[in-house]
């Protein structure tokens, strides 16, 4: 991504308003945090996506989620969350984001030493499987889906299928 | 994963979900924000095994290095940790990735681990033993011959009925040869890793030149390890069947020259391209009978029990877990079997037990052994003279957990 484009996605995000801050670096979640990163947005979807240092389904899945975003950019905000623990691997999780191009996008990590806590208290029907891709609506609606998105997948996420004709 | 279950199944089940948030906030690191590697925040990965005489020694990893401590009274107090190594390394803690520690004839220790290397999913893995009661250790030597940066990762320690040490790993040597000439979505390309395993003829100074086992593991998912009534090292993993089916497979080690022959042991059909981070637990009966504990999120996140009949469905299926639970285990002994796992709910861990004392067909009630508000790692059954423990460790400290006999 270029430094415009980074800009870019940052301003758009900023004016749509969201809870989450743009670009500050990773930020730790922990259990206080679950309902803030998880809050409907003001308009439009929120899709988060979660991701491990050991997955390798998950920097693929986040790159096709950022092109949707900038595709849709007045609509969805992306955000990606890494389940290992922000204390131990920081910098590896900061590392491999900006490799992966997500350096406009805001990223948090877990803030636990391990994640089964938070991957609860996030979905009660997710076990644990990166990448994790959960979106929620301004209306408040949530889906998830575990794995890798095929194309069909990612078609599905935005516009959505009941303002279809 | 269809899209229709995306959106008609994902929206119904999720649309009303709870948000039980900021129940505890209390362990919550405000002061974390992109701080160097906090060695005080440490990782929660253990092992432990009881030797002949009683002791329990456990492995966790502190400040760059494998420590043990011991103790002599179940638990109760631990000995100081003792470092099994000079030499301070990153070592790979992440998901089920921990240090294990096994005991051989005589009271030998074997200890192994993950050493993680600066390339992209590299590591390898270190094996050391002490012959005098973990006073001193043996230099570590590489368990594999391999010595290329990829993946050598996730391995299980078991010893066979001779006392030799058996060490089985994910390695992705076949992986990486397949993306020279395969991009990751060709349909060509290799999918997932393969299951590697060497053993020791000698006590654990040299191993064998490792040996396939199978082709096409799961990447990230623990394996799991027992003995077999004849002695051989048995073992129970993730797989990847056909386009990212995530089953079982069963197999014997063999340390004879014997050719491996590896079956598919679950059959729940959990299609996925994910790293469910999440393997299974094996225990194999003086009878033969191979106890099996798995998860699989078909549908939602399940944990099951069955025994295993490799190559066909496993029998006396059960489901013991489901939402909030996690990373069980098992243990048998006589018509004995335990069932472990980390249940959590909104006020943080319970560690939970299901017993059968029908050698596995029915199963009394989920009892609360503990809790833990506080981070816990996977629960590991550990068997003493017919009384069953939980190794529990936990951001507080490790706890070894007695089972009640039956009253």
């Amino acid at each position: 991504m270029t430094r415009m484009k980074q800009i870019l996605v940052a301003l758009l995000l900023a004016a749509g308003g969201p809870a989450l801050a743009a670009g500050a670096g990773v930020q730790p979640l922990g259990a206080q945090q679950v309902a803030q990163l998880v809050a409907p947005p003001a308009h439009g979807e929120r899709i988060i996506m979660f991701w491990a240092l050991s997955c390798a389904y998950c920097e693929p899945n986040m790159e096709a989620l950022a092109k949707l975003q900038r595709t849709h950019a007045q609509d969805i905000e992306f955000v990606t969350v890494a389940t290992d623990d922000i204390r131990h691997y920081g910098a590896d999780i900061d590392q491999r984001l900006q490799d992966a191009g997500m350096a406009g996008y805001p990223a948090w990590a877990y803030t636990e030493a391990t994640p089964q806590r938070l991957n609860f208290l996030i979905d009660p029907e997710w076990g644990g499987e990166t990448p994790r891709t959960l979106v929620v609506l301004a209306d408040g609606r949530r889906s998830a889906v575990s794995g890798r998105l095929t194309a069909a997948e990612l078609g599905q996420l935005w516009p959505l299928p009941d303002a279809r004709h | 994963m269809s899209l229709r279950t995306l959106w008609r199944g994902g929206w119904v089940l999720l649309c009303c979900a709870p948000i039980v948030a900021a129940a505890h906030a209390g362990d919550m690191n405000m002061e974390g924000h992109m701080a160097a590697a906090d060695t005080t925040a440490a990782a929660l990965g253990a092992s432990a095994a009881f030797a002949a005489d009683g002791t329990l020694w456990v492995a966790t990893v502190a400040d760059g290095r494998v420590v043990l401590r011991h103790s002599v009274d179940y638990g109760k107090t631990l000995s100081a940790p003792v470092a099994v190594a000079a030499q301070r390394q990153d070592i790979d803690s992440f998901g089920e990735n921990h240090p294990d520690v096994a005991v051989g004839r005589d009271g030998v220790l074997y200890v192994t681990w993950v050493e993680k290397l600066p390339q992209k999913w590299a590591s390898r893995i270190w094996f050391v033993r002490s012959t005098d009661g973990g006073r001193h250790f043996s230099s570590p030597i590489q368990v594999h011959r391999d010595t290329r940066a990829l993946t050598h990762s996730f391995d299980v320690l078991a010893v066979d009925g001779t006392g030799q040490p058996v060490v089985a790993w994910i390695d992705a040597r076949d992986h990486v040869a397949s993306m020279k000439h395969y991009k990751m979505d060709d349909p060509r390309a290799y999918k997932g890793l393969a299951v590697y395993y060497t053993w020791s003829a000698d006590g654990g100074r040299t191993f064998a030149p490792e040996r396939k086992l199978m082709d096409h593991s799961c990447e990230c998912c623990r394996l799991a390890a027992a003995r077999e009534p004849g002695g051989s090292v048995a073992l129970f993993f993730r797989g990847v069947y056909g386009d990212n089916i995530r089953d079982h497979a069963f197999a014997v080690l063999p340390t004879d020259g014997a050719a491996p022959q590896p079956q598919r042991a679950t059959f729940n059909g959990w299609q996925v391209a994910a790293c469910p981070e999440q393997g299974p637990g094996l225990a194999i009966g003086a009878d033969g009978v191979r106890h099996a504990v798995w998860y699989e999120g078909k549908g939602g996140p399940h944990i099951w029990y069955g025994q295993l009949d490799p190559g066909h469905a496993p029998q006396h299926v059960l489901q013991i877990g489901g939402p909030g639970a996690g990373h069980a285990d098992v243990a048998a002994d006589g018509r004995t079997v335990w069932l472990t796992w980390n249940q959590v709910s909104a006020a943080g861990y319970e560690l939970k037990l299901r017993v059968s004392h029908d050698g596995g067909v029915n199963f009394a009630a989920p009892e609360a052994l503990a809790q833990s508000a506080a981070a816990v790692y996977s629960p590991q059954l550990l068997v003493r003279d017919g009384r069953a423990y939980v190794a529990w460790n936990t951001a507080e400290g490790f706890r070894l957990v007695a089972v009640e006999p039956q009253r």
